[in-house]
């Protein structure tokens, strides 16, 4: 194997184990422990909390702010499609012509979608002093490698910066906010905890009463 | 501010190394900085300005969390912003988590990720509170509950003075002359409790729940000891404070051997007792907790009192508190009571689950320092209320009725606010 997909796979290794550590670590401390009298279902608070409670129609971050609600989406699902071109870039693979137009103009899109975010963090004043220079390395090292798996398709000399993207981007991951890969799970299952125990979610109407 | 000494950082610290579950763990590390939970907060709805934007609360603590807990944050502060937990910090962090949060949980729903920013916000006050550093008026409430048994520091003979004129009134109100107001009686069924507003500016309010118990037929009792509902604990964030304060209303329930403590309408209250008390003792009650709004829904439910929603013609319009509503639950029932005892009923915009907050929620009324802020927050709810032309505005919290009577001087608004029993005791048919 050529050395920079071996330091690509070195990076995710790397990158894998220390997620795993952040994993086991939030599995073996668990969810606290409760001691007030549960009122409603932890299990449908959960399921509500991974479901509909991300709808869009459900949270003012996303039909307040659609423009960068619908980048935000853009950009996470081109950042899927680049990490499962990439898993098939370790092979041979002979992508046939439709399907590298369409992943490329999809991830052009997303790319565009990763500026505009980026963008947007430097211009605006408020969320400029919000940002540390973790949130642009972030952005900027997902960006160059959706940015890079366009290129692979195009141009064969550009595999070797692709890989080397590749592997900064994981060996940075876990350290940085782009561990919220594995966090925003955890995130939902807390607040679907918190709020299935209480009887908050799924959310009662008034109907609700009188079928008690 | 004065230097922090080694052991108040390792304090404070502590608090955040907390092995109790992954959820502390979890919500440190899951704000992306994304910002858009700005809207939520009615502190930014208000003034607008940067510092007011949830996530900026969340950073405060989870910069202090990486500079001590992660690599990146010991090795390149920098990188993440992380800061040290200083004395330069100080005022920033009294500001931002004491000053700039009603600690309402509206931003949480709305969270992109799904941080529980309310509850960083209230870890970042236990440590401030753990090296103490409490604002001095919300920590005189604390006090004042401490060491006389209820936050308003009301004498015990004044108390029973005022409960035994509400009796009277109540005999002569339903016509009864065994009508009472049992005082800690053991065995009840039912022990109340109150906001101790009531007894000392509006015990109407205590009238109007003796009023309901007497035609529902309960058999409850008030306790003279500890009928405090309040927990300004858990404004301050003082574990060991609000421990003791629900360590004496547990221990009252016990000693009258009751099967449901009620508590009255104070959202702070019936969450600090009913959702966290357990956790703060570390048992599980062996008695019913509820909420007075989940009895009054229940007694009209089951037809032990009667009502006619015509005895209540003027308009009505419901502020939801945030504690009950969205970090407790009771959703349902304030709106089944409204709709069998008032004609006009006409819903916020937004409410529930949604509603502002009305700006008087995380200790904010008694800490005057924030006084201008809390009023300026207000303005959001007096517009909300202005839009429904509703003549009362009820609402299940004694606090929330503090803060709405302000609101409504200084907003002009010409409401009449009223808590849910003042509601159904006003519709009870006889």
């Amino acid at each position: 194997m050529i050395w920079y997909k071996l330091l690509a796979l070195f990076a995710i290794g790397i990158c894998f184990l220390l997620l795993l550590f952040h994993f086991i670590r939030l599995i073996k401390l668990g969810a606290p422990k409760d001691y007030a009298r549960k009122k409603g279902n932890t299990g449908q608070g959960i399921a509500y909390s991974m479901t509909k409670a991300m709808s869009p129609v459900q949270k003012e971050s996303a039909y307040m702010h659609l423009p960068t609600y619908s980048a935000g989406m853009v950009y996470h699902l081109g950042t899927f499609l680049s990490f499962a071109i990439l898993v098939l870039s370790f092979f041979y693979v002979n992508w046939p012509s439709g399907v590298i137009v369409f992943f490329t103009v999809y991830l052009a899109l997303s790319f565009l979608a990763g500026i505009f975010i980026l963008v947007k963090r430097i211009v605006k004043e408020q969320l400029r002093l919000l940002s540390n220079p973790d949130d642009y390395i972030s952005n900027i090292l997902v960006t160059l490698f959706q940015l890079f798996t366009i290129g692979i398709f195009w141009i064969q000399a550009l595999y070797p910066y692709y890989f080397i993207i590749v592997s900064i981007l994981f060996i940075y991951l876990p350290a940085g906010k782009l561990k919220h890969l594995l966090y925003f799970f955890a995130a939902r299952y807390h607040l679907g905890f918190f709020y299935g125990w209480r009887d908050v979610w799924p959310p009662k109407t008034i109907k609700y009463l009188n079928k008690k | 501010m004065s230097e922090l000494t080694n052991d108040q950082i390792k304090k404070g610290l502590q608090v955040l190394s907390s092995s109790e579950g992954s959820k502390l763990l979890t919500h440190l590390n899951s704000c992306v900085h994304c910002g858009l939970c700005a809207e939520s907060c009615i502190y930014y709805k208000a003034y607008g300005e940067g510092k007011y934007i949830p996530a900026r609360k969340v950073d405060m603590v989870a910069s202090i969390y990486n500079r001590y807990n992660t690599w990146l944050g010991k090795s390149f502060p920098k990188l993440l912003n992380a800061r040290n937990l200083d004395e330069e910090i100080l005022p920033e962090m009294i500001d931002l988590l004491y000053g700039s949060c009603t600690l309402c949980g509206r931003c949480v729903k709305h969270c992109s990720i799904g941080v529980d920013i309310e509850y960083v916000v209230r870890k970042g006050r236990e440590m401030l509170a753990t090296m103490g550093y409490v604002p001095a008026t919300l920590q005189s409430t604390v006090n004042a509950a401490i060491n006389t048994g209820n936050n308003m520091s009301i004498p015990e003979q004044e108390f029973r003075d005022t409960l035994t004129w509400l009796e009277e009134d109540l005999k002569m109100d339903v016509n009864d002359d065994n009508a009472c107001i049992p005082l800690n009686k053991e065995g009840a069924d039912v022990l109340y409790t109150l906001n101790p507003r009531e007894p000392k500016f509006f015990p109407l309010s205590i009238a109007a729940m003796a009023k309901v118990f007497y035609y529902a037929g309960e058999n409850w009792t008030l306790s003279t000891k500890m009928y405090d509902v309040t927990n300004y604990g858990y404004f301050s964030c003082n574990i060991e404070e609000a421990s003791e304060i629900a360590r004496r209303l547990f221990e009252e329930a016990k000693r009258l051997n009751v099967k449901r403590v009620v508590l009255a309408e104070c959202g702070h209250g019936s969450r600090s007792f009913r959702w966290e008390a357990p956790n703060y003792l570390k048992k599980e009650f062996d008695f019913e907790v509820i909420t007075s709004v989940e009895l009054l829904a229940e007694y009209i439910r089951e037809g032990k009192v009667k009502v006619d929603a015509d005895l209540n013609k003027e308009r009505v319009t419901l502020h939801d508190p945030c504690n009950l509503v969205r970090s407790g639950g009771v959703f349902a029932e304030q709106r089944y009571i409204l709709k069998h005892t008032v004609a006009d009923f006409i819903e916020m915009q937004p409410y529930g689950y949604e509603n502002y907050c009305c700006g008087g929620g995380g200790g904010q009324l008694s800490m005057s320092e924030y006084n201008e802020r809390r009023m300026k927050c207000g303005e959001l709810k007096a517009d909300q209320i202005r839009k429904t032309k509703a003549k009362i505005v009820a609402t299940p919290c004694h606090n929330c009725v503090d803060q709405l009577i302000q609101i409504n001087v200084a907003n002009k608004l010409g409401v009449q606010i009223k808590t849910m029993a003042e509601i159904v005791a006003d519709a009870i048919i006889p």
